[in-house]
């Protein structure tokens, strides 16, 4: 089972690998990754897949807003949710 | 940089200054006293600014040193702690204590010297990727192009660290931004961030303790960082509601009040585990569920729904299931929660109270103990006695921190600093040296043991710099003790490299840096010993023999339920 996050990221020294290592770091595979410029920041989707079933895409969400000049747009399951 | 920060605009200064000019210059407006650190190439320019200046900067003899130094000032000082370091290994150095930091969120700005930015990249001499290296360890972290950016990345820095759920922020300056002459100015402006919970969610909150027959108040380290302790307080005395503590926010509720189990955990008390297993609802105040806390996570508290209290929303369901998270300060979201239990019909839950009152008399702790040799946890008992109301124990981290927290008794959370969620050796010297700064009228015993000690005893060289009247315990067992106990009961008494009986000569080794030192080998020396220590104006070391085949009780075994406590016999 996969989610696709969608976040904004201010581009700044060492913002990507704070977000990717965030992401693997809390027990996440990264299936793939898309980016895109967007004036001082940059449009993001990783594709996640927890390590076990311990590992909450939701609370991913969470560790992902915590991060200063992240801002997290959605992620496939909400909009899911939304939709339904 | 957040959007917080405005345009470039001319300052009032007319004549350039230079970037390490407005790092101390924006430090000084911060109303920082204290700074610890240790200069080296990369960071020059700032401490060639520091002359002069208004900054209290102490000299340790490691990088790690200063960081914990910086961490335990703050812990005790509700401020910000600041620490510098050069690029290369004295950046690498402070790891520990940027680690120290985050895992119990305590405020902290760390400031590092770097190569030259034409440079970096290039493997320059000293030159390391700190803020690479230091990513997972930080709340936030910056690396600074153009002077004009450092008033403002200061500011926001210190604002970060201590605003929310509080942590390290590191910012790391090329020598040639520190070099850079600017007249430009960037403002910070500090958002108004306080988080108060929705009514609605306090209401679910409310009916969810109303309608507990079994609750349990689990404190952690959040009340203290949150200014909550006297909201905790009032809630504990208002409800009658059973208390535990967690290592880090002992002294929330003082030592010996009715109702407060004492410590949960590991090696907390058997009343404290008890009622939590039993309890069927936890209010879980600032607290995270950490490992050592809760022993096996899917048996613990199993009959229990949770109301969790935090400021950081992904703390919340992070570990357990909640049936209501109330997210944001703990202090105003209290308060709240106070005030309508006191406004409704009160609450009862007297029967539950009482058997747990008589529990925690039963299996309180036994000072009693056989032979002649001294007895650590007496030893602490009586020494957080005679020490008063200013007694502030400064831990480092094994046998000896679990004695502390279990026996010392405590008035107030500033007077137990202890390495709780990295559990980091050689923290209690620094640690001493921190919190001594931070409140020079408290009694500051630093607490530590022959392993622990020898991580970071350069620093006794500070201390006597400093002249800063620490008083020092070494408690030695010429074993690691923590390490060798989990050998005899979990590694069949397999004791690999755990044997330190080779361990300098501590009197000696104190009196060589300058510090009076005497040692206590009997029990019989233990009260005159404590004496001297607390009458002494200065600074000075008790090196403490005791029993190496002593042990930590009660022990909860790893991966085991928190019901599961093993007792020891003496």
């Amino acid at each position: 089972m996969t989610d696709t996050v969608h976040i904004l990221i201010d581009r700044a020294d060492g913002a990507l690998q704070r977000l990717i290592g965030l992401v693997e770091r809390r027990g996440f595979f990264i299936d793939a990754i898309t980016m895109a410029p967007e004036g001082a920041a940059l449009n993001i989707a990783l594709t996640v897949r927890g390590r076990d079933a311990g590992r909450s895409i939701d609370n991913l969400g969470l560790q992902i807003d915590r991060l200063v000049g992240a801002r997290r747009i959605s992620n496939d399951a909400a909009f899911r949710s939304e939709a339904a | 940089m957040s959007a917080a920060a405005t345009a470039l605009k001319p300052s009032a200064e007319t004549a350039p200054q230079s970037g390490a000019r407005l790092v101390v210059s924006t430090l000084e407006k911060l109303g920082v006293e204290v700074l610890f650190g240790y200069p080296g190439g990369a960071i020059m320019p700032i401490y060639d600014a520091l002359a002069g200046s208004s900054l209290r900067h102490y000299l340790c003899r490691h990088e790690q040193g200063a960081a914990f130094a910086a961490d335990s000032y703050a812990r005790v000082s509700g401020k910000v702690g600041v620490c510098m370091a050069t690029s290369g290994p004295g950046a690498t150095n402070l790891v520990t204590g940027i680690a120290n930091a985050m895992l119990d969120s305590v405020p902290m700005v760390c400031i590092t010297g770097n190569v030259a930015q034409g440079v970096m990249g290039m493997d320059a001499f000293q030159e390391v990727d700190i803020l690479g290296v230091t990513l997972p360890i930080v709340k936030h972290s910056y690396l600074v192009r153009r002077a004009a950016d450092i008033p403002a990345v200061i500011e926001e820095a210190f604002h970060l660290a201590r605003s929310g759920r509080p942590g390290p922020v590191l910012i790391d300056l090329p020598k040639d931004v520190q070099f850079e002459l600017t007249n430009e100015a960037r403002a910070f402006h500090v958002p108004n961030d306080a988080v108060i919970a929705e009514t609605s969610v306090i209401a679910e909150a409310e009916a969810a303790i109303r309608a507990a027959r079994r609750p349990v108040l689990y404190i952690g380290g959040g009340a203290k960082i949150s200014g909550a302790v006297e909201a905790v307080r009032a809630f504990a005395a208002m409800t009658g509601i059973p208390q535990v503590s967690t290592l880090n926010a002992l002294g929330t509720i003082p030592s010996g009040q009715d109702n407060y189990l004492g410590m949960l955990g590991m090696h907390g008390t058997r009343c404290a585990n008890e009622a939590v297993q039993e309890s069927d609802l936890l209010i879980v105040v600032g607290a995270r569920f950490d490992d050592r806390a809760t022993g096996k996570l899917v048996e613990f508290a199993p009959h229990a729904g949770v109301v969790h209290f935090d400021i950081d929303p992904s703390e919340i369901g992070k570990l357990r299931k909640v049936a209501v998270g109330v997210t944001g300060d703990l202090k105003p979201n209290l308060e709240a929660m106070n005030a309508r239990l006191s406004s409704g019909p009160a609450i009862d839950v007297s029967g539950w109270a009482e058997r747990w009152r008589a529990k925690s008399i039963e299996c309180a702790f036994d000072y009693n103990a056989p032979g002649e040799g001294v007895f650590a946890p007496q030893l602490l008992n009586e020494l957080s006695k005679k020490a008063g109301p200013n007694f502030i124990a400064a831990c480092d981290v094994g046998q000896h921190q679990m004695w502390v927290a279990q026996y010392c008794e405590f008035s107030r959370p500033q007077a137990h600093i202890t390495s709780g969620g990295l559990g980091s050796m050689g923290f209690g010297l620094p640690a001493g040296i921190g919190a001594k700064l931070a409140e020079p009228d408290a009694c500051v015993v630093t607490i530590t043991g022959d392993g622990g000690v020898m991580m970071n005893i350069q620093e006794l060289a500070t201390v006597n710099r400093f002249k800063i009247p620490l008083k020092i315990i070494i408690l030695d067992n010429s074993r690691l003790g923590m390490v060798r106990q989990w050998q005899e009961f979990f590694f069949e008494r397999n004791f690999s490299e755990v044997d330190l009986s080779d361990n300098p000569d501590f009197v000696k080794v104190a009196e060589a840096f300058g510090i009076p030192a005497f040692r206590v080998d009997a029990r019989d020396q233990v009260s005159a010993g404590i004496d001297r220590l607390l009458a002494a104006e200065g600074p000075i070391l008790m090196h403490v023999i005791i029993d190496p085949n002593d042990n930590v009780w009660p022990l909860v075994p790893p991966g085991k339920n928190n019901a599961e406590m093993l007792e020891g016999a003496r």
